[in-house]
């Protein structure tokens, strides 16, 4: 598959560096020559300096004959307009990255795709509804739902008081015969890498598990790793900046209690004038009596958001240490992720990452309907049609040659989320959850597709 | 170099010309209804005609060759000279008749016309020839149509009055020259109000009246006048409901933004049911027409008298006149059907409290208007919150939109400024020998152009026995109620005239 990426930033480096371990034909267009040595000097593709913008520029990365134009630059413009042109020149698939959610929003009545984009990514409002589905699964630090939730994942980390720890994942299977859930990866206190549970995994404390359940598999895990879903109510809201008032504006309507501060006066009000049952405080967020004064201490959920990685990770610390439940940083540098476990905030979210994420699904095959990464692992999950001509279809999971480093998480089929174990039989038509580290990914979509 | 000279009094004197020309062409039309009822003063009112046409001709050819160039100190200056202007040449049919001796009560008479009050001097209306009656209507009219354009195109340039919040399309303060559309707007909206006029003359003919009175009191009510052609005023038809009723509707239009109106026309009712100031307007006067009604039914001593025939039945008398009175008090109108100061003692407070209410912003009516009330008292709700959250950015909302803090402080300093005003007024007033009651009442009522006062002023009283000066120090007090306070009081301002 032939890739243009337009725009070396970080969310076109991350982007590239997913899809060239993949070893996509990836060509990468920037103007700027640093952002371009480090991307041709870390990773397996080609840089092409230039404007995105330019003709010349594009047929040099021959735009004739690729599958897929990324316009990822910092500018929503520049995006839209390379997308645009890279169609008229013989693109197949565009994907433009944008901030103003009103075009995502009016998508069809604009008609994007009759001029040429055929997907639209807001960074910005993918946070926001993440930070969303973040307060409604509160005791959970990560989660993804498929098909509107009938599997949904989730990640958690355990506490001592999880039933689950010091046994293997087959004790726990014995213990809890009615569990709706697989775990489908865990990653040990303090180390980085992934590993896929088999039978005789430990589950440990400190262990950040992920698992896929079903609608009602979210209740059983909740009490059986001693989680308490908290009912959020009151939400703090540190920044007024895209993510900020998009969160505002979303949390609002579906009746959280929101604070918002920000530092600009005109920005505050603008939000103020557009989000009228949000309270919006002019204030700098860093001045901690100023939270006090705000009564953080009734907050059930704080979310920093602002500008500043920085800013973000010690104000969320210091909502923890005036007890708020739940804490969200914002945060740009991809590096702080791994941190976020051993620094004590529940998550930690990245625009950009999100944004790749996103991107990342439209890459793979038409067969594919979602795909998520787990937060800060290299692992992936990966939703696949079986059709007729898939080597798995009519076959009993048993017997499937599946290899070690992926396993399949669940099945949905009309619409109904399904725990497929050892006896399951495929079928043509059902649509499966697996997943896999980077390793498997050829193996498996082989298996699939 | 002074700011004085470097005015541009060409085209201030170019303008006054112009509206005299105007005035003296409505001398010469009520000369033509002098003529048809035969009152013997046409050939007067021709000479007045002739004599404001000449003034006004004259100003102009001396000053045509004027840049046209207006810039805010020249509109400020337009605006309240040409008010005087008006008032001073308006007092020609009166004096020229002799149908109002002295010139003291003819500018009187003539300030309260084109202030739209409706305080009148005359002791006798009935008396007065036809073509001097009609003037005196018309003074009325003409003032309606320059506020219109007074309150929907000029002030928000100014940055002066509530406007701003309305008209989102208007162009808003910070311009310097006063924009071309103006006359554009204007244009549509005194189509309305001379569609109004004329259709309020119609109904009211219909309804039983002459002529003669339906005209003369159209003009007055579509304005918030008030000036009537019976020394009873509008209790003159208290036998006939029906054409008090008209006239209680037309009343409510004229006290609603005409540019509603203009939606109504477009068939955007959800914009009309939208705006926030219309729907407190509407509500309140329900409000307190209940109120009003039940108070007078239960404890006001009406009984069916010559005064008051209770032709559909005393129920429907009390609240008649309820509504008419609020609406007569609220949209600064000022007919009178009944004496609200003879009902009971709580009423007379509550029609007192009502002179400060006002009608719509874009309106014919004085007063502080509901508009302002509604920014201050949620502003007011408001500062509850902000004592809690004081760092929190908590703007007042009018019609789904934040207020930005300078205009409400606008709002605020126009209040505190009407009450210092109300407050001098009443002191002069007692100053000058009027009695309590008389000083706060004649205050309350010139300052919100609504012409019944109380005690000496109250609702079957008239201005005549003020002393003279009280009737400078009225019209004084009329005109900047008129003109919104600040665009008057500016001008008395040092730093007005001084560095530009």
């Amino acid at each position: 598959m032939k890739i243009i990426i337009a725009g070396a930033g970080e969310v076109g480096f991350h982007l590239a560096k997913l899809l060239s371990f993949e070893s996509q034909d990836i060509t990468l267009i920037d103007t700027s020559r640093e952002s371009l040595a480090y991307a041709d000097t870390h990773l397996d593709i080609r840089v092409v300096r230039g404007d995105a913008t330019s003709i010349s520029v594009l047929k040099d990365a021959q735009v004739a004959n690729t599958d897929l134009v990324i316009g990822v630059t910092s500018s929503e413009t520049t995006n839209i307009t390379v997308c645009v042109l890279a169609k008229q020149l013989g693109a197949k698939r565009t994907i433009a990255r944008i901030s103003n959610t009103e075009f995502i929003e009016n998508k069809e009545e604009v008609g994007f795709t009759k001029f040429g984009i055929d997907e639209l990514i807001s960074p910005e409002s993918l946070a926001a509804s993440e930070i969303e589905l973040l307060l409604n699964q509160s005791g959970f630090n990560d989660t993804y739902e498929f098909d509107e939730g009938a599997l949904t994942m989730i990640g958690l980390t355990l506490s001592r008081t999880a039933a689950f720890v010091g046994k293997s994942v087959k004790e726990v299977g014995t213990q809890y015969p009615e569990l709706k859930y697989v775990p489908i990866a865990i990653q040990r206190y303090g180390t980085q890498y992934t590993l896929i549970p088999r039978g005789d995994t430990l589950f440990k404390e400190g262990d950040q598990v992920y698992f896929i359940t079903t609608k009602e598999g979210v209740e059983h895990i909740y009490r059986l790793t001693g989680k308490v879903r908290e009912e959020i109510k009151n939400v703090m809201i540190l920044g007024g900046s895209n993510i900020g008032h998009k969160t505002a504006s979303d949390l609002c309507k579906s009746k959280f209690n929101v604070k918002l501060i920000e530092n600009n006066k005109d920005k505050a009000f603008e939000i103020a004038d557009d989000i009228p049952s949000c309270l919006v405080i002019n204030g700098d967020g860093r001045n901690v009596e100023l939270l006090d004064e705000e009564s953080i201490t009734d907050m059930d959920a704080f979310i920093s958001v602002t500008g500043n990685s920085e800013t973000n990770i010690m104000s969320c610390l210091v909502a923890k240490s005036k007890g708020v439940k739940k804490t969200i940083a914002l945060v740009e540098n991809m590096d702080y992720f791994q941190l976020s476990h051993s620094i004590g905030i529940d998550t930690l979210i990245n625009k950009k990452l999100l944004a790749a994420n996103n991107i990342f699904r439209h890459v793979r095959k038409g067969e594919i309907v979602a795909m998520t990464i787990l937060n800060n692992m290299n692992a992936e999950l990966v939703e696949f049609v079986v059709t007729s001509n898939s080597k798995v279809c009519d076959q009993v999971i048993r017997t499937i040659d599946f290899p070690r480093s992926a396993i399949i998480g669940g099945v949905i089929r009309n619409d109904e989320g399904i725990i497929a174990l050892g006896d399951f039989k495929i079928q043509n038509g059902d649509r499966i959850v697996v997943c896999c580290l980077p390793q498997a990914i050829k193996k498996v979509e082989k298996l699939f597709v | 170099m002074s700011s004085f000279s470097k005015l541009n009094f060409k085209i201030i004197f170019h303008l006054m010309g112009l509206l005299l020309l105007v005035n003296g062409g409505f001398m010469l039309l009520a000369s033509i209804l002098s003529f048809a009822y035969k009152d013997g003063v046409g050939s007067k009112m021709v000479l007045a005609g002739i004599v404001t046409l000449a003034i006004g001709g004259l100003l102009m050819l001396l000053t045509r060759k004027h840049k046209k160039e207006i810039q805010k100190r020249e509109g400020y200056i337009i605006v309240t000279f040409g008010w005087i202007c008006m008032s001073l040449v308006g007092t020609l049919p009166y004096i020229f008749t002799g149908a109002i001796p002295g010139f003291t009560n003819a500018f009187f008479e003539t300030m309260s016309g084109y202030t739209t009050t409706g305080a009148s001097i005359l002791n006798d209306i009935e008396s007065m020839p036809e073509g001097v009656l009609f003037w005196r209507s018309v003074t009325h009219w003409i003032g309606g149509m320059g506020i219109i354009v007074l309150a929907i195109a000029i002030l928000p340039l100014l940055g002066i009055g509530g406007m701003q919040l309305f008209a989102a399309e208007a162009p808003g303060p910070g311009g310097d020259k006063l924009h071309p559309r103006i006359t554009d707007t204007a244009k549509r909206l005194w189509l309305i109000y001379v569609g109004y006029t004329v259709a309020e003359t119609i109904l009211l003919q219909l309804a039983g009246m002459s002529f003669f009175d339906a005209i003369n009191h159209s003009l007055s009510t579509l304005s918030t006048g008030g000036f009537s052609t019976k020394n009873d005023s509008v209790a003159y038809w208290n036998d006939a409901p029906i054409i008090q009723y008209i006239i209680m509707l037309f009343m409510f239009l004229a006290g609603t933004n005409f540019v509603l109106s203009y939606f109504a026309f477009k068939t955007k009712f959800s914009r009309i049911w939208k705006d926030d100031e219309f729907r407190i307007y509407a509500g309140s006067i329900l409000l307190m027409t209940i109120i009003v009604g039940l108070v007078i039914y239960f404890d006001a001593d009406i009984v069916a008298s010559a005064v008051y025939p209770q032709v559909w039945g005393g129920l429907e008398s009390a609240f008649r006149h309820g509504v008419f009175q609020i609406l007569a008090v609220v949209t600064t109108t000022g007919f009178v059907t009944a004496d609200f100061t003879s009902w009971t003692p709580f009423l007379t407070m509550f029609f007192f409290g009502l002179m400060f209410l006002g009608g719509s912003s874009g309106s014919t009516s004085g007063g502080i208007k509901i508009v302002r009330h509604i920014i201050m008292i949620k502003n007011g709700i408001l500062e509850f919150r902000r004592a809690l959250h004081p760092n929190a950015i908590l703007p007042v909302r009018y019609n789904n939109k934040a207020v930005h803090q300078p205009i409400v402080y606008n709002i605020l300093g126009f209040f505190i400024l009407y009450m210092l005003s109300f407050i001098m007024g009443v002191l002069v007033f007692s100053w000058l020998g009027l009695d309590f009651r008389t000083s706060l009442g004649g205050a309350a009522s010139t300052l919100g152009n609504v012409g019944p006062a109380l005690g000496d002023l109250g609702p079957v009283e008239n201005y005549a026995k003020l002393p003279g000066a009280a009737k400078w120090w009225a019209s004084f007090l009329m005109l900047i109620g008129r003109l919104e306070l600040f665009t008057v009081l500016i001008l008395l301002t040092p730093f007005f005239w001084r560095n530009r």
